[in-house]
């Protein structure tokens, strides 16, 4: 193309419009988070104080690290639907743990082993039987929701926690929650393994294209396997510091962090690189809810409400992707 | 009786893909529409078509000034696209795809299946008295040349009086061409114009009435196709004179270096080959008729796909599993065709695509932290070295046009330090590139081959293999053929070998 035939200014309007609409595009998540949070600490009271913020940070902390995970997954183009009661699962199994007397670093690891084998399980049925992961990790989940209230009976697990466990969800180090810490460190760390590793490359290349990825030399399977797997493990930690925060095992904790933990990625994924679930995004996307669970609260609106609430946000945001560029997910 | 484009400019953010173009496309006769790729004619048929809008200038049908708002508005005024991919249900039948949108319904309102076929086939027999394909089968079981006329047909279902048809054959080898062109050829006799865009020049050349050329977005001449010779033809759209195209480089005498794969009784899918070997330094063709196998058994010998049975000997070592993984670890490169579905990424950019096959090197050290530093100079490189041409190496790859992404495509395995393989597979390697692109293409084959590379191209452009290859074995009906040496190439030779004639 000839560079130099065309008027300048005209050029520069096109671009500056182009520039315009996708710089609305990847901030207008950004943009509505910022509208509710003046918001709502505009009209709530009790929201904007110091240990009301703490509280959202705390309360995200679990859901980010779920949404993470699932930034893996959603990457290679794998949904993992069974996060929720694999944050149960450990939920129970590492308070059970302990209080039978195995030693904290050791439940911990058993917590993370649990963790591995979920995913290791999802992995098989995905990549070697050929199962789609919409439809296994539907199913896992729902063996892994039977298996949580088979062990416990369908009550909670609590009193003998030690102190050091109850510490990870509870405790303070320098005025800020130590979740906050755990939050921000898996937060580093996904980012780091999807954005700056061979890792994370190989993850979105199986999901971008699988056959040109293997035509390249590219393991498919390991690498869809792996998204899989850092879905449960990421699960897997969350269950455990949701269980320390609560201070006691519960059967259905989970639950919520299936749809919160998807509405985070889907949040996410309108923004940064828009259609492509990102780390980042995944966060602010977990900031969102987060505000909007806190703020309802405060406001007195009935848990149905906020139901509401976030399946529309979740249609609003896949909506925005969807119109944008071409999603898929099956 | 025409449709008239006066003054068309489109404008894009950064770039003008048309200048004031004028053009007129009458209703008897075939135009062809020619340029490199990037040269505007996506663009100007676009327009044509419906599809997108022109920022500046007029479009008249039959002089009377017309506004196309969308592609079924140019359709209601007489203007049908086929476009390059083929548009058509794999696995309706013939009969539905033609009336695909359109189908009689009974008075219940479901489709009258009986009815159905009878139209498909009047309107087949309408315009192609003397082709006959059959309608009721699902049209991905026809030869690709048939569902060409599908969807021509289709096309033709209204009242049209201009059919645009982008790379009409760029999908069909070379037998099957005949039988469209001459479709094509009598098309303007029923009163209906075509546009026609190829990147086959001796196709553009035999079947247009006039000629038109763009280079760079402008209009650079119309011309009757029988005062123009090919090799003019390609001094208009690349802007040289003096300098004949069709000048090729001779083919220098090389010498060939160990031998680097050698194959005995091979079976893989439904193709035989009994024993081949190939030396370092040496480009051997493969050629075949759709179904002949050479595709698929270029690709199997990279992948191990449907492998059945035979030896494998790779520099003198038995490979007893072929795989992508290993086969890449052994030094072997594969450029497949289909570029978007087979190699590239269309949502990344470019330097993420180049460093799709051996990212370690835009690595710090072995450690599998990539630097984002090491990543664009290694992307950087391998660009120059292709000549693609991007805004730059963060451009996404869809919005590159086909040559430029076929060079990432291929530059992908030389990012990093330029790697010597000892085997590059290339299947249809110069794909739906303009011609500028080509010649830098097989400019890189011949490199790479003398810097001591085996290659096999698989190809469906006779010419292509002529051009490049020391050595061709063309394929019949899943059997490897006899081997034809460089001095007894020739179209002939080709076309007959892939025949099944021995002579």
């Amino acid at each position: 193309m000839s560079a130099q035939a065309r008027p300048a200014a005209e050029i520069r309007s096109h671009a500056a419009e182009k520039g315009k609409s996708q710089w609305l595009l990847k901030y207008s998540t950004l943009i509505a988070l910022v509208i509710l949070f003046l918001g709502f600490a505009l009209t709530v009271d009790r929201f904007l104080t110091t240990s009301n913020l703490l509280n959202i940070v705390q309360q995200i902390s679990m859901l980010t690290i779920v949404g993470a995970g699932l930034t893996f997954g959603f990457g290679a183009k794998e949904m993992d639907l069974s996060v929720g009661y694999t944050v149960g699962l450990t939920g129970i199994l590492v308070p059970l743990m302990l209080i039978s007397g195995v030693p904290l670093p050791l439940a911990l690891l058993g917590g993370i082993a649990a963790g591995f084998a979920v995913g290791a399980a999802n992995s098989m049925l995905v990549t070697l039987i050929g199962i789609p992961s919409l439809i296994a990790t539907l199913a896992t989940g729902s063996i892994l929701y039977g298996l949580n209230f088979m062990t416990t009976g369908g009550r909670a697990i609590y009193g003998g926690l030690p102190d050091t466990y109850l510490w990870l969800g509870q405790g303070q180090l320098l005025g800020i929650p130590v979740l906050a810490y755990a939050m921000v460190l898996f937060v580093l760390l996904a980012w780091f393994l999807m954005e700056r590793t061979i890792f994370g490359r190989y993850i979105y290349a199986v999901g971008g294209n699988l056959k040109a990825a293997e035509l390249s030399g590219v393991n498919g399977r390991f690498y869809r396997s792996a998204a899989l797997v850092v879905c449960s493990l990421f699960a897997a930690v969350a269950g455990m510091l949701l269980a320390a925060r609560l201070g006691s095992g519960q059967p259905n904790a989970g639950e919520r962090y299936l749809l919160d933990g998807l509405a985070t990625v889907f949040i996410g994924m309108t923004m940064i690189r828009p259609g492509t679930a990102t780390v980042i995004g995944t966060f602010f996307g977990a900031l969102f809810i987060g505000v909007i669970n806190n703020g309802l609260n405060l406001i007195g609106m009935d848990t149905y409400i906020q139901s509401i609430v976030k399946g529309l946000i979740i249609l609003v945001a896949v909506a925005i992707v969807s119109r944008t560029t071409n999603l898929r997910l099956l | 009786m025409s449709v008239r484009l006066s003054g068309i400019t489109m404008q894009y953010p950064g770039t003008r893909a048309l200048d004031h173009v004028d053009a007129d496309f009458t209703f008897h006769e075939v135009h062809g529409l020619i340029g490199e790729n990037g040269a505007g004619k996506t663009t100007l048929v676009s327009i044509l078509g419906g599809s997108k809008q022109p920022t500046e200038g007029t479009l008249y049908i039959n002089d009377a000034k017309a506004e196309l708002a969308s592609a079924g508005d140019a359709l209601r005024k007489g203007i049908a696209h086929v476009s390059q991919e083929g548009s058509l249900v794999a696995s309706l039948s013939g009969a539905q795809n033609i009336l695909l949108g359109d189908e009689p319904r009974n008075r219940f309102g479901i489709i009258d299946k009986r009815n159905l076929e009878k139209r498909a086939a009047d309107l087949m027999s309408h315009w192609f008295p003397d082709v006959s394909i059959d309608l009721s089968e699902p049209v991905e079981y026809l030869p690709m040349a048939d569902q060409k006329v599908i969807e021509i047909v289709r096309a033709l279902r209204g009242d049209i009086k201009l059919l645009i048809l982008d790379e009409p054959t760029a999908t069909l080898p070379a037998r099957e061409k005949e039988n469209l062109w001459r479709i094509i050829r009598s098309l303007p006799k029923r009163g209906v114009g075509v546009v026609l865009i190829s990147h086959f020049l001796s196709e553009v050349k035999a079947l247009s009435d006039r000629i038109t050329v763009l280079r760079d977005g402008r209009h650079i001449t119309t011309l009757p196709g029988s005062e123009v010779t090919e090799a003019q033809l390609v001094d208009l759209m690349l802007q040289r004179n003096g300098l004949a195209a069709s000048q090729q480089a001779s083919q220098e005498e090389r010498s060939f270096g160990s031998v680097v794969l050698q194959l005995s009784d091979w079976k893989v899918g439904g193709v035989e080959v009994d024993s081949l070997s190939l030396r370092a330094g040496e480009i051997l063709g493969l050629i075949g008729l759709t179904g002949a196998g050479h595709f698929g058994f270029a690709r199997s010998l990279y992948t191990g796909e449907g492998f059945i049975s035979g030896t494998t000997l790779f520099r003198g070592k038995a490979v007893p599993n072929l795989s992508a993984r290993i086969m890449k670890a052994n030094g072997v490169a594969f450029i497949p065709d289909q570029r978007m579905e087979n190699s590239l990424i269309g949502d990344w950019d470019v330097r993420e695509n180049l460093a799709m096959v051996h990212p370690a090197r835009g690595a710090l050290g072995k450690t599998g932290i990539l630097s984002p530093a090491r990543e664009e100079t290694h992307a950087r490189n391998a660009m120059s070295l292709f000549n693609v041409k991007a805004h730059s190496s963060a451009q996404k790859i869809k919005d590159l046009s086909g040559g430029n992404k076929q060079k990432v495509s291929i530059g992908k395995w030389l990012y990093g330090t330029p790697d010597r393989y000892n085997l590059m597979i290339f299947v249809e390697p110069t794909e739906g590139v303009d011609i500028g692109a080509k010649r830098e293409i097989h400019r890189h084959l011949k490199r790479m081959a003398s810097e001591g590379a085996a290659i096999i191209v698989a190809s469906s452009d006779l010419m292509e293999i002529a051009e490049i290859s020391d050595r061709v074995i063309a394929f019949v009906s899943g059997k490897a053929g006899p081997e034809i040496e460089r001095a007894a190439f020739s179209e002939s030779r080709f076309i007959a070998a892939m025949a099944g004639v021995t002579s």
